[in-house]
């Protein structure tokens, strides 16, 4: 493929970023700038290289890099951690990765109107240990939460563990500077006030500029929710012989009206067989140990306290037993940490491989739980069977409403795949598992992606039938803001907005 | 005071704890050798596991507090396993 | 049957180091990122432990040569953070008696580009003078010599040989020689018996790091053959990258055949003050907080010895970090990165040091000497070695 990145290209680059150190366009920086953690056709690696990496830091030269792509058609890939779990930041046509990490700084703290201003290449838990001494916190907390970047979670409109309690990312983003696929440098919030959480002034455009993948612009700075540190944390984790009793006490828990209550986690009977084969918590549990519960609540000891008792009954209710302190705090502790480390992989006779984790985010509602369970482990265990190259390592399903325990759930099967055999057949195949396993999703009224975004093969074809009759409306949208189809091209079958 | 000779670091023969597990250390459970066949263990000392399973627990404490300033106990321990602390 | 052709050398290492390579690459995930002092400063993909195990891969893929990513090794102190972050390690390194080693591998790819002819010119200056007079070039230009590696010495009356040998690092005998006064008077104060080597070689560790393993090889084999030659059955090392080379290179190279007990300083220290043999009479009103050394807190586990003995100082107010937020810290001094790249060791030791000035302390109280220099260089906040306070308090008159 020839690359539109020519000499005269990187000329410009170096004239506008100015500094030599930071228009990479030597193999290295290349290489390292193409996967994300999501599995990788390893053997097609030299498809999926930039063209050239740049490190801003401002929103001006963002802005320069940009209409330097709109006038010469190469696309831009907008990179910000490059932890992610889809494809938003893997190159599909070359061009110019836009690598924002250097523009990690908090340039302001308010905290009479309680906001807290930063570059998008910042982390939400370094962020925290600034804020600390000022007791308060910005709580987005996904399970990458020590290593994603603000800008990659606005990006992909990212789900929160305590998201039930606070909100997710686009509830806790209030505004943010964004350059747009044309280079404009603009304001994007609700209303016109940097710090303003609502308002109804002319098109509210915050949500759409949440979530788009990278394929409606580069966020450049981002003003950000600030909530008072909380006072006390309580966890339980609840343990059931039967599936369908932990089901029901997950349906008890989430509608209890408990303000305090962060999030509620339900794992199934796969996912407790993967964790009895490496987790010292789950190792030496009993055998009617089937599916487990895990409940979190942040806040005020007066409201937590209280509430905690609450949920001791909730928990027991349906013959739920609890697992102890010890393990509740520990397990809650490490949820901070995505845990999926890749010697959790067994082959067909149990050896353990490294393996890279699909981890499937659909969005479903409680109703269709225990049935999508079903199909999906049916499905991944077919392709297990027949390629020897996956593992079925169990399901979670997460509380996924904002502010609404009682809302729908995101719901997770986690697959390894042996990425050393990948080859096209089997790479093919997992494609093919990945499109089955979303179709799933589909046919239960769900979304086949709560929060990493569709921006993978086996994903993307089913954008269209998902947003269904607003999928116009979307494609006017990218055509209007990207006439070029610079900003993150090849993503989300956004590309048939151009046919 | 912790003083080093090569000869301590040799990890005790493992014995078996159910069909995919088996443990050295008192409390460490271990993966069984035997499923490492494709994907070979390394050479860990015993200062390595030991180290690594400190800072294990200290790393989830540092995350409770990071998070909150107390962690609310019920004071009960495991009730899937009562005669063990759980 | 080697394969010299282009990508031979690439496919050889690949091939030795695809496990580790993978076990990084299956994931990707990055959680070492952030608490890389390198990474907290460039902000560069190419220096994340991600990307040096993904080089491998890319190598084993005929994507890279050995050129293309020298200079991305080139970035790390191997203080050992990643390592120990990567949820690899500290879920289930353990489990699996497999861990992420991103030190081993950074060290293995650097001797790479030194039989590659993709030597880096300031490492391979300074390792040339190591070979020469076998202690590194810490003074500058001014010429170090085995003539004067126990100056240092002068007037305490340290025998030569004997049960228990006191190393002392190249940085400690001729630059902070304070640091190894200090040690030695706190030793004598309590009754230890110890000699030194009759020649003492740098233990090799930085040249080890730096990729020069054949050089390092023959610095372990003379001091070992030292110690030997004058019946040492111990050797106390206060320096931790010496403890380390003690603990993990030297064991590595000779096998069962090591029979040594190696001492870490502060933890010998800390015994004798807990026993009465050192006796912390002295007050001393200062508030100081402590750097934890990465050769020590996150490559060993060890953090608890020092803050005993801070805590057991009179007169000290002592405002603590604790151990885990310091694995992120880092002086930037180790891994050679101050003689390859002084401007990032520069900017992480004036970060680290800017932590340290927010507790509005006096000092900045280590317990590694190569972290001193880089620290003290900032300017900004007194910089004390540890066995340099307590031999304070312990009324030790150190003239360096």
């Amino acid at each position: 493929m020839g690359s539109a990145v020519d000499d005269a290209v990187l000329d410009e680059l170096r004239a506008i970023i100015g500094d030599t150190d930071r228009v990479l366009d030597n193999v290295s920086s290349r290489a390292v700038r193409t996967r994300v953690p999501a599995p990788f056709p390893v053997h097609r690696w030299a498809q999926h290289m930039p063209d050239v990496a740049v490190l801003p830091t401002s929103a001006e030269e963002v802005s320069e890099v940009v209409k330097l792509a709109n006038r010469l058609r190469i696309p831009i890939v907008p990179r910000a951690g490059g932890t992610g779990l889809s494809d938003g930041a893997v190159p599909l046509k070359g061009g110019i990765c836009v690598d924002v990490k250097l523009m990690n700084q908090i340039h302001e703290v308010d905290l009479v109107d309680r906001t807290v201003t930063v570059g998008p290449g910042i982390n939400m838990l370094k962020l925290n240990e600034r804020l600390r001494p000022h007791g308060v916190f910005y709580p987005d907390d996904p399970a990458s939460y020590p290593c994603s970047l603000v800008g990659g979670r606005i990006g992909t409109g990212g789900w929160s563990l305590l998201g039930s309690r606070y909100g997710h990312t686009r509830d806790l983003v209030i505004s943010m500077e964004v350059v747009l696929p044309t280079g404009e440098i603009v304001h994007i919030g609700e209303g016109g006030g940097r710090k303003l959480r609502k308002s109804s002034t002319g098109l509210t455009l915050k949500h759409l500029f949440t979530g788009h993948q990278g394929t409606l612009g580069i966020c450049t700075q981002a003003t950000l929710e600030l909530v008072p540190r909380p006072e006390t944390e309580f966890a339980a984790f609840f343990a059931f012989s039967d599936y369908m009793d932990a089901w029901r006490t997950t349906g008890a828990l989430t509608k209890s009206g408990l303000a305090t209550l962060a999030g509620v986690v339900l794992f199934d009977e796969w996912k407790l067989r993967y964790l009895r084969r490496d987790d010292e918590a789950y190792i030496p549990q009993p055998e009617d140990v089937r599916a487990v519960i895990a409940v979190a609540m942040y806040g005020r000891r007066a409201e937590v306290e209280p509430a905690s008792k609450i949920v001791m009954e909730l928990g027991r209710e349906n013959a739920g037993r609890y697992l102890g302190d010890e393990i509740s705090q520990g397990d809650w502790a490490s949820r901070h940490d995505r845990y999926a480390t890749p010697l959790h992989g067994r082959t067909l006779d149990g050896q353990a491989v490294p393996m890279s984790w699909h981890c499937e985010d659909a969005a479903l509602n409680y109703s269709v739980l225990p049935q999508v369970r079903e199909e999906w482990h049916a499905i991944v265990d077919r392709y297990i069977r027949e390629y020897g190259i996956f593992d079925d390592w169990g399901m979670f399903a997460y509380t996924n409403g904002a502010h609404k325990p009682w809302g729908d759930y995101l719901v997770e099967i986690d697959v390894g795949i042996w990425e050393q055999r990948l080859d096209d057949t089997n790479w093919e195949a997992w494609v093919r598992c990945k499109r089955e396993i979303a179709e799933v999703s589909l046919k239960y009224g769900g979304s086949i992606t709560a929060c990493h975004g569709a921006t993978r093969a086996g994903d993307a074809e089913l954008v269209p039938t998902e947003m269904g009759t607003s999928w116009e409306v979307v494609k006017r949208i990218k055509r209007a803001l990207d006439p070029n189809n610079v900003m993150n091209p090849g993503k989300q079958m956004l590309d048939e907005a151009y046919e | 005071m912790s003083i080093f000779r090569l000869g301590d670091q040799r990890p005790p023969e493992p014995r078996r704890i159910n069909d995919d597990v088996v443990m050295r250390f008192d409390h460490v459970y271990e993966v069984d050798p035997e499923k490492m066949r494709v994907f070979p263990q390394q050479d860990l000392p015993a200062w390595d596991t030991e180290r690594i399973v400190a800072a294990r627990w200290d790393h989830l404490d540092w995350m409770h507090d990071h998070f909150a300033d107390e962690v609310l106990s019920t004071g009960l321990g495991s009730e899937t396993m009562p005669e063990e602390e759980g | 049957m080697s394969d010299t052709s282009s990508n031979g050398h690439e496919r050889e290492f690949a091939e030795r180091w695809r496990d580790n390579a993978y076990g990084c690459f299956s994931s990707g995930h990055k959680f070492c990122r952030e608490v890389c002092p390198v990474m907290q400063v460039t902000r560069n993909e190419n220096h994340t432990p991600t990307a040096f195990h993904a080089n491998i891969v890319a190598m084993e893929q005929g994507l890279v040569t050995v050129a293309d990513v020298a200079d991305d090794f080139v970035h790390c102190t191997q203080c050992g953070a990643c390592e120990l972050r990567c949820p690899n390690t500290l879920f289930t390194g353990d489990f699996y008696r497999h861990r992420t080693r991103t030190v081993d591998v950074v060290k293995a790819m650097r001797a790479l580009m030194v039989e590659t002819g993709n030597e880096r010119p300031a490492w391979k200056l300074w390792n040339e003078r190591l070979a020469a007079d076998h202690n590194e070039p810490v003074l500058g230009d001014v010429p170090v010599s085995q003539e004067h590696v126990a100056d240092w010495a002068d007037g305490l009356d340290i025998p030569i040989g004997g049960e228990t040998v006191l190393f002392v690092d190249c940085e400690a005998a001729f630059y902070r020689t304070s640091y190894s006064r200090a040690f030695a008077q706190l030793l004598q104060l309590a009754g230890v018996e110890f000699g030194l080597m009759r020649e003492q070689w740098c233990c090799g560790g930085p040249a080890a790091e730096m990729g020069y393993a054949d050089l390092a090889r023959k610095h372990a084999e003379h001091n070992v053959a030292d110690w030997r030659a004058v019946g040492a059955k111990r050797v106390i090392a206060p320096d931790p990258h010496d403890y380390i080379a003690f603990t993990e290179d030297y064991p590595a190279l000779f096998g069962d055949d090591y029979e040594f007990e190696i001492v870490l300083g502060v933890e010998l220290i800390a015994e004798l003050v807990r026993d009465g043999r050192i006796r912390l009479t002295h007050p001393v009103e200062r508030t100081v907080t402590y750097h934890d050394p990465c050769r020590l807190n996150k490559r060993k586990g060890i953090h608890e010895a020092p803050r005993e003995l801070l805590r057991a100082i009179p007169g000290l107010t002592f405002k603590d970090v604790d151990r885990v937020t310091q694995w992120s810290y880092c002086s930037g001094g180790g891994g050679g990165l101050p003689i390859e790249k002084p401007a990032i060791t520069a900017e992480i030791a004036r970060r680290r040091v800017e932590r340290a000035s927010e507790l509005e302390v006096d000092a900045l109280i280590s317990a590694c000497p190569w972290s001193e220099r880089p620290l003290s260089d900032v300017g900004a906040l007194e910089v004390m070695d540890l066995f340099e306070l307590v031999a304070v308090s312990a009324g030790v008159t150190v003239t360096a």
